[in-house]
């Protein structure tokens, strides 16, 4: 396996600690000591237990809610329902609303209508977890079941049950295009022209930590204290004060661990309101942790939508337009951070097109909000314009190799504009798909393809190649969009007197290691030890003011901030230092523990000297301030665009439609690496997600009764140890030159070329049955209805 | 209703009167305020709650607390000799085999019931045998390698970690 780690240039003299060593990382002591502290940790003295009464329907009228039993059993607390939440409270905040939709009246409980099974309907706190949950027997609310949809498609109908008709006349909560050229001209004047519509099944990030919020109130000091699993601590703190109609000073959120987000932990969920109304109402802690069932029903889901995507062609396979109109299913209400809009942003791939035309259908159903999930919209496209490149090199009988690199954007085209006005900042795109052809034997199979093996399977060989938009193109592009965050990450950094530096960061530690990340590029800017930065995570009243973990944003952003504070506390420090040593600061460095002379050896002070002379002020030099703390905000001018490409060999029984991917191959661009074990460990981690969604997991939905029908984990299936194919991962390392260190997000991009790769291996190995695959999951029972039916097309 | 409980807990004599709906995952995390044991699904399929109870993995959200009574259980908190990480973490450490690390005490604890029970898996059978423990971090690979390299370079230290803590004895 070739992995940036095994590459021994790229360490080769460098210290411990330093940009591009995989140094081992901070946060692992006290996670394998299961020292970790993970919402459900925080246990206040006098805590309560939240429990929520949930809307057993998809779409209902609240006729009565009767909590008078559930109120006189013992042990019982507090009970909210609809009215006094509306009373109490606003409505929940969208951190990035669809551009052109209506605010939906979202409140933390289900006001005279609930939208989707599990809207949460009546909460209750009592003395402990199990008597809350017993008191939810004790609720009796009688609903008024209203007809219902929960397709996408059929959402949009004429006929469709209209979910928010106060708000709308249709399920349509927005539509927006984006497009430049005529694609219609090219269409009309193509030699070929190939297209689908294809289905992207809903999924969920399921992160192992459950969601969770523990929320206390002093009403003396008016400090609202909330810990919360979050991926966006100082957002949540913006969300909740709003919402709670407090001042952003009364609340303090604090998220330490968090057991994975993916996506889904961004945002002021209805549960983090209510236990935050109890906890205000009874002056005592209120802690809720959301069980795997209420996770299935009540935290956002990912992925669903439906696109219709065609590519005009010439006869020697130049691409001429490509167009993608796509409805992406939002469920009952606007999620707390908005629907999966990136795929306009990213629906050409990797290739130079310049007439293009997107469509987003933003569309209301009666099920589980959708929200962002790890790719966030760019791995639907991908399945979409992938699948038809394969398909338009069958109808030219091209390689579709050849055809990919034909059309793909080259470096000396980068910066390029997309018809959705995204900017490519650089890359090689063609060395990357060279690089997997050559690997997974393309050349070889390509000669000799679809002739059954002994064991009368058919091997074959899938592509996908992708960019991935990582980070955000500036908080002027998000102001456009109506975003409720900027593009911005910060950092605090502060000596202390044992020597050390404590870096502070609103980012939470949701695995993306950051705490491991940050401190190696502070001790590499600086010029100290790794071992002597100390990273707080995740509290606003400790933290500057940033914007959290998403997008694969966080290192991209953060390292500006980083280095500029780093470069600022190391001018003073040397400053400081230089008066102590009485020599000029231009004659110093930072050296480990030290500052010392860069040509006369023995002249030299401890950096902890240096800082004690600072914190006190005692011994530094006239006219300067005492202290040595930095505070530094940094945008980058852009978004930085990863690259790369995935092959999959896939072998198929082509009598049962069973298969099994036998080999993985993914050559992948994250620009500058800070450190390749990390790289390699979100990799592999998205790509593991990208298999479940590709092979194994989607949320379904019973048409006739609308309710969720595999929602626990005993008949929902992401991956274990034993279901992955063997992953070969190859890097690139082309600097971004729109980010400081020409860093690209790296946490996403393994969720996006699974699906098709996959698919285009089945597809090419059955090209004589002339199967044909258009939906995610792809799943064996679907090769074997493509197989026999007769026209080659699985039947959704 | 309540139940008189005796168990060893990670080498310790637990006296405790619980509830008798009370699950072990709870009981540890609640009244022992032994939080590295997580809690994910409480159904049994996720196996964030894994411990050792008598020298197998279980997951401790399918057992209830009272079942406990005269049992021996070990949670990942016992793993560290102060300071020190154990050498089965140290291998997860130096392999990269966490992120977020809420899975990473059930498979710590699965590893360990392994070795407890004298087993020498080779890597195909570590991809089977952790696979009653989810994770969406990591994508596995890591973890095998970790469990791999200490089976491969502690085989005994492994073993006699395991009895140190008087399991069998009290």
């Amino acid at each position: 396996m070739t992995t940036l780690e095994s590459s021994p240039e790229r360490t080769a003299g460098r210290r411990p600690g330093a940009l591009g060593v995989s140094v081992a990382r901070k946060e692992d002591e006290r996670l394998l000591r299961g020292d970790g502290q993970f919402t459900d940790d925080v246990d206040p003295a006098r805590v309560l237990y939240m429990a929520v009464a949930r809307c057993p329907y998809p779409h209902a009228r609240i006729v009565r809610v009767d909590t008078s039993a559930a109120e006189r059993l013992e042990g019982v607390q507090h009970v909210l329902s609809g009215p006094e939440v509306q009373r109490l409270s606003e409505p929940l905040g969208v951190l990035r609303p669809v551009p052109g939709a209506p605010r939906l009246p979202y409140y933390a409980l289900a006001q005279d209508v609930a939208t989707h099974e599990g809207q949460p309907v009546v909460s209750i706190v009592a003395t402990s977890r199990h008597l809350a949950e017993d008191a939810l027997e004790l609720v009796d609310v009688e609903y008024q079941p209203l007809p219902h949809v929960v397709d996408v498609l059929a959402a949009l109908e004429p006929d469709a049950p209209v979910l928010h008709p106060s708000v709308l006349g249709s399920n349509l909560l927005a539509s927006n295009s984006d497009g430049r050229g005529d694609p219609a001209a090219r269409f009309a004047e193509a030699d070929v022209v190939v297209e689908g519509r294809f289905r992207i099944g809903r999924v969920t990030a399921l992160p192992m930590e459950t969601r969770g919020v523990v929320a206390q109130w002093r009403p003396g000091a008016r400090e609202l204290t909330v810990h919360c699993s979050t991926q966006v601590p100082h957002l949540i703190r913006k969300q909740l004060a709003e919402s709670l109609r407090l001042r952003e000073s009364e609340v303090r959120a604090i998220a330490s661990d968090v057991g994975g987000g993916f996506g889904l932990k961004l945002g002021v969920f209805p549960e983090d309101v209510l236990a935050c109304l109890h906890a205000m109402a009874l002056h005592r802690p209120v802690k809720w942790s959301e069980d795997r069932g209420e996770h299935f029903r009540a935290s956002t889901h990912g992925r669903e939508s439906v696109h219709d995507y065609r590519i005009a062609a010439d006869a020697d396979g130049r691409i001429l337009a490509m167009t993608d109109v796509y409805a992406t299913d939002i469920g009952g209400w606007n999620s707390p951070f908005g629907s999966a809009q990136l795929s306009s942003v990213v629906f050409n791939g990797p290739y130079k097109v310049e007439d293009g035309y997107t469509e987003r259908r933003v569309t209301l159903t009666n099920k589980t909000p959708v929200g962002a999930y790890r790719g966030y919209g760019q791995p639907e496209v991908n399945f979409a314009y992938e699948r038809l490149m394969d398909r338009l090199a069958r109808r030219l009988r091209m390689d579709p190799v050849e055809l990919r690199a034909r059309n793909m954007l080259k470096p000396a085209d980068l910066p390029w504009v997309n018809p959705a006005g995204a900017v490519y900042d650089s890359g090689d795109y063609e060395r990357c798909l060279r690089m997997a052809a050559e690997r997974i034997g393309w050349a070889e199979h390509r000669a000799a393809p679809r002739r059954p093996r002994a064991d009368g399977r058919l091997v074959g060989i899938g592509f996908s190649s992708f960019v991935e938009r990582t980070g955000y193109a500036s908080s002027r592009f998000l102001a456009k969009r109506g975003s409720q965050f900027g593009a911005h990450e910060s950092i605090t950094l502060r000596a202390n007197r044992s020597g050390g530096i404590d870096a502070y960061t609103g980012v939470s530690t949701i695995g993306q290691s950051s705490e491991t990340a940050f401190a190696q590029l502070v001790a590499e800017v600086f010029g100290t030890d790794y071992d002597a930065v100390t990273v707080h995570v995740g509290d606003t009243a400790a933290s500057p003011l940033n914007t959290g973990s998403f997008a694969s944003r966080t290192m991209i952003a953060a390292a500006g901030a980083i280095r500029e504070a780093s470069e600022q506390l190391a001018r003073k420090t040397l400053r400081l230092a230089a008066f102590r040593l009485e020599v000029q600061p231009e004659e110093l460095e930072i050296a480990g523990p030290l500052v010392r002379h860069r040509t006369e050896p023995g002249v030299a002070v401890p950096l902890a000297e240096v800082y004690s002379a600072a914190i006190t002020g005692q011994g530094i030099p006239p006219g300067e301030d005492p202290g040595l703390e930095a505070t530094s905000h940094f945008e980058p001018s852009d978004a930085a665009y990863s690259f790369g490409t995935a092959a999959a060999l896939v072998a198929v029984d082509p009598e049962t439609g069973e298969f099994g991917v036998e080999r993985f191959v993914l050559v992948h661009d994250a620009g500058t690496v800070v450190n390749p074990k990390i790289v390699d460990g979100q990799v592999r981690g998205a790509l593991a997600q990208g298999f479940g969604a590709a092979l194994t997991e989607e949320l379904r939905y019973d048409a006739e009764t609308g309710q969720l029908v595999n929602g626990s984990m005993v008949d929902y299936f992401p991956p274990t140890a034993a279901d992955l194919p063997p992953v070969e991962l190859l890097h690139t390392e082309v600097p971004s030159p729109v980010t400081p260190f020409g860093i690209r997000g790296v946490g996403e991009v393994g969720t996006i070329p699974p699906g098709a790769a996959i698919a285009n291996a089945i597809c090419e190995a059955l090209a004589d049955h002339g199967v044909e695959l258009d939906s995610l999951p792809v799943t064996p029972e679907k090769v074997w209805r493509a197989l026999t039916s007769d026209k080659g097309v699985e039947q959704w | 209703m309540n139940v008189e409980v005796e168990t060893m807990v990670n080498g310790k004599l637990v006296h405790a009167s619980v509830p008798a709906r009370l699950h072990v995952a709870d009981f540890l995390r609640q009244h022992l305020g032994l939080t590295g044991t997580h809690v994910g699904c409480e159904q049994g399929s996720c196996g964030m709650c894994t411990v050792m109870v008598d020298g197998e993995a279980v997951k401790s959200c399918l057992m209830l607390a009272c079942q406990l009574d005269g049992r021996h259980v070990r949670t990942v908190e016992s793993l560290a000799e102060d300071d020190r990480l154990s050498p089965l973490q140290q291998a997860f450490k130096e392999e990269h085999a966490l992120q977020c690390g809420f899975c990473s005490p059930g498979f710590l604890m699965t590893a360990t019931a392994l070795a407890y029970q004298g087993k020498r898996p080779c890597r195909a059978e570590i991809r089977e045998e952790i696979a009653g423990v989810l994770c969406r971090c990591t994508g596995y690979e890591n973890v095998v390698t970790a469990i791999e390299r200490w089976f491969a370079e502690h085989p005994q230290g492994a073993r006699e970690d395991e009895t140190a803590d008087g399991a069998r004895t009290a």
